[in-house]
């Protein structure tokens, strides 16, 4: 592969990931499952990180179980953060075409140090197909034709993604990393009403010995706490008109399909609650703020915010 | 007017609308008052405190986010190991140290701005001049600070004993392998000064990096490392240079005298200021440790010295 010249790179004889040897007398601990299987993790949001953008947001899960990271330096769970920002709209260059409609881009990257293998800076397949997805999710969303002939971009950076795998086990895709993804409109731009995102998998149940022959549905699923996952579910569900802009398959659930489809909705509606909190909590914010301007400006300082204030007369 | 009424009303711009469109004479009317304040509410010298949170990312063995204001900057610091039997030319025995890890390219820092971070740096192209050269301003510092231990990227082996030693001696060690750190910065949110911001996450990344315990195990021919916390070791840094940025913004035209024009110097620029600045300077510095005879005297003599050098130069280039 050619280097790239843009960005500094490792010695060009290559680098290994580092080899961990088991310690002695160690048994490990494979992190499982505690909440119930129609039990969402806690969420944390908050909008309004990056104030040059029209909307951004930060998205966190945090670890469920405290984790022995004390003891190890290998990472038992691990959490999930999410950035998102949202530019514009905003109007397209001259040179591009006429278009009727609010043209909406996605895009979705990990950050190198956001997964257990250190991933490389130009977006690769897996990224790619996630934002194509985030963007059928949007584009349900908003209303496009208030917004002819303009853009609007949606960036979202992953900083740390749910762990896919659990120590070398077959993996299943980074579903998790999705959830956090939809739930995150809030630059202003029209919408008919807000987007989140749900995840449910359908998961043998049983430990490693035992015969697995019990199919369970459970929604918000870790990877890293179920042995095997047959199937996986992605949804984009509007609650207050009850549509799904997108849904997302993979695996065989078998008769299972309904029930999977329906946990993720599930998942989408708990989301959904965090979601109008935060956006509450951030026009509350915004509210006040401008009534404390309002405020100001009426007594002692303003003579100060007049001699900011320029007068020009036409 | 068309019906004589006495006075339009002023058309009276918030202060937003001035700012986006006159920028320039926006901010020299800020710098202009008798107490100079900039538009964000600060005065000239003074620069925004740096708040830096470290090991919150679980899949690095450093990290840290360090916020200047609204700029907000994570870094991620991952080791991985380069064999030394796998490097081409290995540094020959008269380079010292710190040249050596300089050579094999142990330090790798990357920034990448397109996060998102602002709309002047939107995914979808490769890195633009800032992000490229805040890299390579980075990985310069790093070297030349000195700043990190060469011997604390080394997994070095001891030589079994054999027959033919000679016995007095000590018994010989070699470096099997290298620590490579991978310095990842990504921007999240950028609001000026991006550089003094990275450095301090990279160095709170640094601080908080564990490199866990590794030896080189004969029989596999492969280096082995304890997962044990217990075992790892962190970095030492040795001097930790701080970088200070200042902005210049002058009120020099090509239409103007250059006497007349008026000059502010702006620590810690943000966006907007970064924007409308002519040039940005960064010092960085450190505590002088041992070594060196230059004193303050001494230095402030260099700077005079070359200054007269530099003007006799350019009479021998005819640059005027």
């Amino acid at each position: 592969m050619q280097a790239d010249r843009r960005r500094l790179n490792g010695p060009t004889s290559g680098t290994a990931p580092p080899v961990f040897a088991t310690p002695p007398n160690w048994k490990v601990q494979r992190p499982t499952r505690s909440r119930k299987p129609d039990e969402h993790r806690k969420i944390f949001l908050r909008t309004g990180i990056v104030p040059s953008a029209s909307g951004s947001a930060y998205y966190e899960i945090p670890p469920q179980t405290p984790s022995q990271q004390d003891e190890l330096l290998i990472p038992q769970s691990s959490s999930l953060k999410v950035t998102c920002t949202v530019h514009g709209p905003r109007p397209l260059p001259r040179n591009a075409a006429f278009s009727p409609n609010l043209l909406l881009t996605t895009h979705v990257k990990f950050a190198p140090f956001a997964t257990r293998n250190r991933r490389g800076y130009v977006r690769d397949a897996s990224e790619r197909d996630l934002g194509v997805h985030l963007e059928t999710a949007l584009r349900g969303v908003i209303i496009g034709e208030r917004w002819p002939k303009s853009g609007c971009e949606v960036v979202i950076t992953v900083l740390e993604g749910e762990e896919d795998a659990w120590w070398g086990d077959a993996g299943n895709e980074q579903d998790g990393g999705k959830a956090g993804g939809w739930a995150l409109v809030d630059a202003g731009i029209d919408c008919v009403d807000m987007v989140s995102g749900g995840v449910a998998a359908v998961v043998q149940q049983g430990s490693a010995d035992e015969k697995m022959d019990r199919d369970v549905v459970l929604i918000d699923p870790t990877p890293s706490e179920h042995y095997g996952i047959k199937a996986a579910c992605v949804v984009g569900y509007l609650q207050s008109r009850d549509e799904v802009t997108e849904m997302w398959m993979k695996g065989d659930a078998g008769t299972d399909t309904e029930a999977l489809v329906e946990g993720a909705v599930r998942a989408a509606s708990l989301a959904r609650t965090v979601l109008a909190e935060a956006i509450k909590e951030a026009v509350e914010l915004r509210s006040d703020e401008s009534h404390d301007n309002a405020h100001a400006n009426g007594s002692a300082k303003a003579e100060k915010t007049k001699q900011k204030d320029v007068v020009m007369t036409g | 007017m068309a019906n004589g009424a006495a006075a339009l009303p002023g058309l009276a711009f918030p202060k937003e609308t001035f700012a986006k469109l006159t920028p320039a004479p926006f901010l020299q009317a800020h710098l202009q008052q008798a107490q100079s304040i900039r538009p964000n509410g600060r005065a000239l010298e003074e620069s925004r405190d740096p708040v830096i949170n470290t090991g919150s990312l679980s899949h690095c063995n450093g990290s840290a986010v360090a916020r200047l204001g609204d700029t907000a900057i994570v870094c991620g610091v991952r080791a991985e190991l380069l064999l030394a039997s796998s490097v081409a030319s290995p540094p020959n025995e008269d380079t010292t140290e710190d040249e050596a890890i300089e050579e094999l390219g142990l330090l790798v820092p990357n920034c990448e701005l397109s996060t998102g971070c602002s709309p002047d740096h939107l995914p979808g192209s490769p890195p633009g001049s800032l992000a490229q050269s805040l890299s390579y301003r980075i990985s310069s510092l790093l070297y030349s600070s000195r700043l990190i231990q060469p011997s604390d990227l080394y997994v070095e082996y001891v030589l079994p004993r054999t027959g033919d030693d000679i016995p007095d001696q000590g018994p010989a060690t070699v470096i099997k392998a290298y620590w490579t750190l991978y310095i990842d910065i990504l921007c999240i949110a950028l609001d000026g000064n991006a550089f003094d911001a990275a450095w301090t996450a990279v160095i709170a990344a640094l601080k908080n990096c564990k490199l866990p315990k590794a030896w080189w195990d004969q029989d596999r021919e492969m280096v082995l490392c304890s997962p044990v916390a217990k075992d790892a070791h962190g970095l030492s840094l040795r001097s930790v240079p701080v970088p200070t940025t200042f902005a210049l913004f002058s009120t020099l035209s090509p239409l103007k005298q250059r006497s007349i024009a008026e000059y502010w110097l702006l620590a810690d620029p943000d966006n907007f200021e970064e924007g409308l600045c002519t040039e940005i300077i960064t010092l960085t510095l450190s505590k002088k440790r041992g070594g060196g005879m230059i004193g303050k005297t001494a230095l402030a003599q260099i700077l005079d010295l070359s200054k007269e050098r530099t003007t006799r130069w350019r009479a021998a280039l005819k640059l005027g």
